[in-house]
């Protein structure tokens, strides 16, 4: 039964937050597309208006209700497996020290600046000064480098920043100089992800999970699990003028029709979904404005991912036949709501790190009969898969779909369900053969470093899940991650993208679809500025930011 | 009287005893190990025998019993180690909920089963019987999974007159409170609705087939009083046993419901716990949602006592 729907998102777990970045949704093959950032409409003066900006003069006061698909477990971040939800929570409370600009770029926020020295194997973050927590105190380095520290004796985020930084030093007041093991090019957008948020010194030594104490938009007012969380308008924050609202509630509602029906019926006035049939039906309603997934950056891709270390995935042609047999177009016909795509890349359409021709093998079913035949004497004599996913109605359907197209090249599926908790486990320790998963959405290729490097395919616990240890992949995605020219940053990962589909670790099947509707009564939720005026990239991957929005009515 | 009291009081606390015990080994007789689902990919050997000294895992079962129950005295049930919140505050936010949603269907379900059954049982097989016996029959092939999203599309969606979701606490206005209940009540009325008028409508035929009754009817006494004064009570025992056991498996049986309006109720956060595998909690929950069931069902069964005498002989 769902209510399960999520914890971690049900789905996400440690997540995007123990990468610092790369998010780990565990839902599965879904539907997907990296649908255009913002959709638009025409207004009624008959000027094209897109959704979740407004040009309007900004309206203070009032409160906003938001759905969101999961509760959290915690406002720890050296702690809490945070999930988009969690994110959304913590850009509420919390500031991180960078954010991804509407352009991609990774740019400073909460810190001033981030500089690196020439070769990129030391960064220097210094504060904004005047900076205040809701406690009173003041941000500067101290409280930084506390910060820093803790994240990294963390077990949840220092396992991600392991192979980033190795040792950090206050430098003065506001700077302080984070030393990384080689050369972190990437190292800005990690400062966007969970390890770029700051708490108060007071938080960190009461290492609280329930009362947290940030630099945000909005103090904590009240959080009861699974029922709601209300906060209140900070009135010292440093960036002048915001927010606008004097508060907001939210509320996790994890089952997605009892989320639209409760924004149809006004019980909520805005709500995160990653439903292709809440989507559709919510794209073309009067009375809303719905934002999906921006066209910058790399989306949640949704897929199966295959465990390289037990039998018989471990065999390259049982991972091909696999690969060959799953008619991804039917696939997506079958969930996607007419909102998905299909998409058998690590990188979406238009990525500069997708290759013109990855090599991925397309749907073939002759072929894959083919080599079920050629591989089952290894076997001894047929090909039996066991596939998973979380307790999710929508992912089941998938699965048992899936298992349907496996049958006709002669793969003999077991189709479960493992409730969430156990399905985490069960990755990180390698004891499973097939899961759908959705993973990868980032803003930088290097944030998933931790989640596909063969350098944490080992040992009883690990991070690359499908334990795929090829060398070549390695030497590209180190070739990515120390290298700043573009050029052969995108040559970099597009060998990286060629490599897994050769290795075939993952079973490509769309993006991932995420979409924030809000009422027309809550306006400019997509519209975060950053303090040098440019625009924040915004809404992506679930992860919302609550600072820019206002109430008209 | 006072002595089938304390015999029942007697009972009820050794069925307590036994739940408690029950409750506490639910978690080790769940497959899985807790100190998994609290480390996740952190599970070192190390850190699992840290985590076991921490929880008292590592003790005997006995002893760790001891621990537990000793605390509960102490009003500890522990805290989730998931949201650090406390079951005790849990249940804080989870049994207002129930109760008022217990509250309000069971009063739904009385307000419309005991009028139509009255009418139905003083004209058997006539046309009222035959429509109401056939639409409860009708009711109770509707599940709540069903009937839930209907009332939901109908009254919250298309004519927004109530939420779709969520619980107002009574501290927020008895109108937004009882806009929040309203739903979620009625749809779990509709089932007991159907088993209350079934139940009390065959009592009430019964009854009004005893000798007493011809008797009173030829002594000239009006229908009305009759049926309120010498049919009701006899009739109400299996109404009251049925309402017992309705009333205490709604203390976890609303789950679907509270699913379905983002309740969260004691169903909603134990069936949530054992997900997570939130043992603690699950403990917690479950202990107190079985006790409650027994103690309802001692009410009825001493209600019984005072409207028939003879149940305290039997």
């Amino acid at each position: 039964m769902d209510g399960s729907a999520d914890r971690y998102d049900r789905r996400a777990f440690l997540a995007r937050g123990a990468s610092g970045a790369a998010a780990l949704g565990l839902a599965g093959v879904g539907v997907p597309a990296l649908l255009a950032g913002c959709s638009s409409t025409p207004s009624s003066t008959g000027r094209t208006q897109t959704h979740g900006v407004s040009t309007g003069t900004p309206k203070r006061g009032g409160t906003v209700t938001m759905g969101l698909n999961s509760e959290i477990d915690g406002f720890l971040p050296t702690a809490s497996h945070w999930d988009n939800s969690g994110l959304t929570y913590a850009n509420t409370i919390f500031d991180t020290l960078t954010v991804v600009a509407a352009d991609g770029s990774a740019k400073p926020y909460l810190a001033q600046s981030v500089t690196p020295n020439t070769d990129m194997t030391q960064w220097t973050i210094t504060l904004r000064p005047g900076v205040k927590f809701h406690d009173g105190s003041p941000l500067n380095a101290d409280v930084l480098l506390a910060n820093i520290q803790a994240l990294q004796t963390s077990a949840l985020t220092g396992q991600a920043l392991r192979g980033v930084v190795s040792s950090a030093s206050k430098v003065s007041d506001l700077a302080v100089a984070v030393s990384c093991v080689e050369p972190i090019v990437a190292f800005p957008y990690y400062l966007s992800t969970q390890v770029g948020y700051v708490i108060a010194m007071a938080q960190l030594e009461s290492q609280s999970s329930t009362q947290p104490i940030g630099t945000g938009p909005f103090s904590l007012v009240s959080w009861v699990p699974n029922d709601h969380m209300t906060v209140q308008r900070n009135p010292h924050y440093w960036r002048a003028g915001l927010p606008y609202l004097d508060g907001v509630t939210y509320k996790p509602i994890s089952q997605d029709q009892s989320r639209e029906n409760s924004l149809r019926s006004r019980t909520i006035d805005l709500m995160v979904t990653r439903d292709p049939g809440a989507i559709r039906d919510l794209a073309n309603a009067a009375g809303y404005q719905q934002v999906r997934n921006p066209s910058v950056g790399q989306g949640d891709m949704d897929f199966i991912v295959l465990n390289t270390s037990v039998e018989p995935t471990n065999d390259p042609l049982v991972r091909e036949a696999l690969a060959r047999a799953i008619d991804v177009g039917e696939l997506v016909r079958l969930f996607g709501a007419g909102i998905a795509k299909p998409n058998l890349s690590l990188f979406p359409p238009g990525s500069p790190y997708r290759p013109a021709d990855n090599g991925y093998p397309t749907y073939d079913l002759t072929k894959a009969k083919q080599l079920v035949a050629q591989a089952a004497p290894n076997h001894g004599g047929t090909i039996s898969v066991a596939l998973a996913t979380i307790t999710d109605p929508r992912l089941v359907n998938e699965i048992q779909a899936i298992a349907s197209m496996w049958g006709l090249a002669g793969i003999q599926t077991t189709v479960s369900q493992v409730e969430q908790v156990t399905f985490i486990d069960n990755l990180v320790t390698g004891k499973f053969q097939a899961y759908t998963s959705e993973q990868f959405g980032a803003a930088d290729p290097d944030l998933n470093y931790v989640w596909m490097s063969p350098t944490t395919a080992n040992g009883p616990i690990a991070l690359n899940f499908s334990r795929n240890k090829d060398d070549a992949l390695e030497t590209a995605l180190q070739a990515g991650r120390t290298t700043s020219d573009p050029t052969a940053r995108a040559q970099a990962y597009q060998e990286v993208d060629k490599h897994l589909s050769r290795d075939m670790p993952y079973l490509w099947a769309s993006l991932a679809t995420w979409s924030v509707t809000g009422s027309d009564s809550v306006v400019n939720f997509n519209n975060m500025t950053l303090p040098d005026g440019s625009r924040a990239l915004g809404f992506a991957n679930g992860v919302f930011n609550p600072t820019p929005m206002w109430r008209e009515a | 009287m006072l002595r089938f009291a304390a015999n029942r009081l007697f009972q009820l606390v050794v069925i307590c005893f036994l739940i408690s015990i029950f409750a506490f080994l639910l978690v080790h007789l769940l497959p899985g190990d807790p100190t998994l689902a609290i480390l996740g990919p952190n599970d070192t050997p190390a850190a699992r025998a840290v985590l076991l000294h921490q929880l008292g895992l590592n003790k005997g079962l006995l002893s760790q019993y001891g621990t537990w129950i000793t605390n509960i005295f102490h009003g500890n049930l522990g805290a989730s180690f998931l949201t650090k919140q406390t079951v005790t505050n849990a249940l804080g936010v989870a049994v207002p909920i129930d109760l008022e949603l217990i509250v309000v269907s069971q009063v739904l379900a009385l307000i419309f089963a005991i009028p139509m059954a009255l009418v139905a049982a003083l004209r058997p097989n006539k046309a009222f019987d035959k429509v109401a016996t056939t639409s409860t029959f009708g009711m109770l092939s509707l599940p709540t999974f069903v009937a839930g999203p209907l009332l939901v599309l109908v009254f919250a969606v298309t004519f927004k007159w109530v939420p779709a979701t969520g619980f107002n606490r009574l501290s927020q206005g008895l109108g937004p409170n009882l806009k929040s209940v309203i739903l979620p009540s009625v749809a779990l009325a509709i089932g007991s609705i159907t088993v209350y008028y079934r139940l009390l409508r065959a009592d009430l035929i019964a009854t009004l087939q005893e000798d007493y009754v011809t008797m009173a009817r030829s002594k000239g006494l009006s229908t009305r009083y009759i049926l309120l004064r010498h049919v009701m009570r006899p009739s109400s025992f299996s109404l009251l046993a049925g309402a017992g056991i309705s009333i205490g498996t709604l203390f976890t049986g609303a789950f679907v419901v509270e699913v379905l309006f983002q309740l969260p109720g004691i169903g909603y956060q134990l069936v949530q716990a054992i997900y997570s595998r939130d043992y603690l909690v699950v403990q917690g929950m479950a202990l107190v949602a079985a006790v409650a069931f027994v103690v309802v069902n001692f009410a009825v069964d001493f209600l019984l006592t005072v409207l028939d005498p003879r149940v305290r002989r039997a």
